[in-house]
């Protein structure tokens, strides 16, 4: 059996780069992997990229891999890299990705949240609170609290017909509408919230929002 | 089979108590049979406005624990000549001496003899609203044309809608002083109805007389001319089913201030 065929290391031009093999067992991975990582030749310390292939490693697997390498005083690893996730962690990322829809008027003392982005078609009266893990749209009068981008996205945005609210929270980014925010926006109609460059939340016209955000566009078609 | 029909607002101060008596009577004068329930244990007020404090012998609580019949705690309302009954709260414990299952139980009796039950809901979101929600079937929230008063408004709606068993609730807007409205100075009827996104079922001005009147114990909707009373009856109409057409925001205000122009040039 040629050994040395379940570790590699190989110099990419985006660094080092150790590939695991995917088809042993994992305790034979271990093994050699330790011998590669003490035999290697280096001196300082190198980033490594550890890409796992299609071998499935939950927490426990990944913090023996990494306890492994960084045995070895020239090794760091960058990143880990996975061909394969768990169904669950899968079905997380689509619920993330998705948008949810609520229709009515969410009224005070009321929450909505949802996972991904939220679109509302009705009015969030004061004291009513939206969250979601993306943004928020609006179709109707938003006069509560909105906090997009809950899970820290920081390019989520806070749209509406009627942007009024009384608190804005973009990712642990919070804004009361003081006087200045309710002057910038003196026709709160058809705005966003999004983070500006200064780290601060900004306000502005709707149709800015290609030009702010164009990340946001999932529209794949052909115009 | 009658109907009960619970009224709140979240808010205290807003009228619910004065809008309850003055619906029963409404109701009453036009021939309904109507029991008045007041839920607001150890504050009780309804006994009062409709002069009937002492006449109270038995009360809700004794009525639930079983001290005697309900009949026996009803105080007939001399008056309307076996219209209209009121079932008084307590006056010595609070309002845990209640569960909600034994109001519905309560009331589900009562609307075996009764055309309309009303039930004064004391204020609050706690358990006294739960006691005053629990048997009802339709409900009335009453707000003034304040900020505050509309915004615990909104905060019952949200709870009376996921109410299964209770319809969509329908607002009164109480308390409404013309010359406020039309400066601008307080909401008018329009914002507040388009905010709350709920039926209007009327509107009542602003009037001396029905506090006079409370203080009297007459309900001031048995004086026909008072601008008050006028609102107070045309809500009860539209409670029987009556085509009223249901107060429209324009013709709400034309026709409110030009009563109150009419009052002027008296």
């Amino acid at each position: 059996m040629t050994k040395s065929q379940m570790v590699t290391i190989k110099g990419t031009k985006d660094g080092l780069v150790l590939r695991l093999d995917d088809h042993c067992s994992f305790s034979e991975l271990l093994e050699e992997l330790e011998e590669k990582v003490q035999g290697t030749g280096l001196e300082g310390v190198a980033e490594v990229q550890l890409h796992t292939g299609h071998r499935y490693c939950d927490e426990q697997d990944m913090k023996s891999i990494l306890s492994v390498i960084h045995h070895s005083p020239h090794l760091r690893v960058s990143k880990v890299q996975s061909d394969v996730i768990s169904l669950e962690e899968c079905q997380q990322k689509l619920i993330e990705k998705q948008s949810e829809t609520y229709i009515g008027i969410v009224r005070s003392g009321q929450i909505v949240k949802a996972a991904g982005d939220l679109v509302i078609i009705g009015d969030v009266n004061p004291n009513a609170q939206v969250i979601a893990g993306g943004s928020i749209y609006i179709l109707g009068r938003l006069k509560g609290i909105a906090h997009a981008g809950a899970k820290g996205n920081l390019e989520a945005v806070i749209a509406a017909s009627w942007l009024e609210a009384t608190h804005l929270k973009i990712a642990d980014k919070m804004e009361t509408m003081t006087d200045e925010l309710t002057i910038l926006s003196e026709h709160p109609e058809m705005e966003c919230a999004y983070i500006h460059d200064n780290g601060q939340i900004a306000i502005d016209r709707l149709q800015e929002l290609r030009h702010l955000r164009p990340g946001l566009a999932t529209f794949k078609g052909g115009i | 089979m009658g109907e009960a029909i619970v009224i709140t607002s979240g808010k205290g101060g807003v009228g619910k108590t004065t809008t309850s008596a003055n619906l029963g009577t409404a109701l009453a004068l036009q021939g309904k049979k109507v029991c008045l329930i007041d839920t607001d244990i150890g504050l009780r007020n309804l006994d009062v406005i409709l002069g009937l404090e002492n006449r109270i012998i038995y009360d809700l609580v004794d009525v639930v624990e079983g001290r005697c019949k309900i009949h026996q705690a009803l105080v007939k309302d001399k008056r309307f000549d076996d219209r209209l009954f009121l079932l008084p709260a307590a006056q010595t414990t609070d309002k845990s001496a209640v569960s909600p299952e034994q109001m519905k139980k309560l009331i589900t009796e009562l609307k075996m003899d009764y055309d309309y039950i009303l039930i004064d809901c004391p204020a609050g979101i706690e358990q006294g609203y739960k006691n005053a929600i629990a048997g009802a079937d339709r409900a009335i929230v009453v707000t003034t044309p304040e900020i505050s008063a509309v915004r615990d408004a909104d905060r019952i709606i949200g709870l009376l809608e996921s109410e299964k068993d209770i319809e969509p609730p329908k607002l009164i807007i109480n308390r409404i002083k013309g010359r406020l409205m039309e400066s601008g100075d307080a909401l008018d009827v329009n914002e507040i109805t388009t905010h709350l996104s709920i039926d209007l079922l009327g509107i009542v001005l602003d009037d001396e007389n029905v506090i006079s009147s409370s203080n009297k114990g007459e309900p001031v909707v048995m004086d026909p001319s008072n601008p008050a009373a006028v609102g107070y009856r045309n809500i009860a109409r539209r409670i029987l089913g009556e085509s009223v057409p249901l107060m429209s925001m324009d013709t709400g205000k034309t026709g409110f201030f030009g009563k109150l122009k009419s009052l002027f040039s008296k």
